[in-house]
């Protein structure tokens, strides 16, 4: 899943730690979801959507055409 | 955002496994007990053997308990390596315990096989599935 964690983060000059620590997880697991080696899970995916003040459609894309 | 802001999770993580740590080295400390207890230290009184069983029960329990919590305080990404790692370790210790039960039958062990044995391949698996599955992330 394609994700604009790393853009978002770096708009607002944002490290991994700072948007680690205000979703409340490790360091390695915003590195991995910013890779698209691991996907959020959806309660994770909602605290970034509320945290970035976007709907989730615009933080996370599975690619899938509608 | 206060960039030298200490991670809450980490520390709370930290935390867990220093309890969790505190809590398996008394459960440990208690098997020791109950295995050389009775030869070395109350020559195989009963009753002393029997509230160290229920000791090492109580303990086992609570470190269950702990480990349990430790989990939940993981985060998604910890949480799905630990249980992958779970059910390999899981899996491996099935496999193996079954080719390992069947050695003595089919002749190609004396002693009967020990069951502690397979608690060392279940670690060993655990660790083993835990470390690739966090370079997998990485």
């Amino acid at each position: 899943m394609k994700n604009r964690l790393k853009v978002l983060r770096a708009e607002r000059d944002w490290t991994q730690a700072d948007l680690a620590n205000a979703l409340d997880v490790s360091r390695q697991t915003i590195n991995a979801i910013e890779k698209g080696k691991f996907d959020p899970s959806l309660p994770l995916a909602f605290k970034a959507a509320r945290l970035f003040d976007m709907p989730i459609e615009s933080i996370f894309d599975d690619g899938q055409e509608q | 955002m206060n960039k030298a802001t200490v991670n809450n999770h980490d520390q709370r993580l930290k935390k867990g496994s220093r309890v969790l740590f505190f809590w398996t080295l008394l459960w440990m400390l208690s098997v020791a007990g109950l295995v050389f207890g009775p030869k070395l230290m109350w020559d195989f009184d009963h009753t002393a053997t029997v509230i160290t069983i229920v000791i090492n029960l109580v303990l086992g329990i609570k470190m269950l308990l702990v480990n349990k919590q430790h989990l939940n305080d993981m985060d998604d990404m910890q949480q799905k390596i630990h249980y992958n790692a779970m059910a390999i370790s899981l899996g491996c210790t099935m496999v193996l315990g079954i080719i390992y039960g069947s050695l003595k039958p089919a002749g190609l062990l004396e002693e009967n096989p020990n069951p502690s044995n397979l608690l060392f391949v279940m670690g060993l698996s655990y660790l083993i599935a835990v470390f690739i599955n966090f370079r997998k992330y990485l």
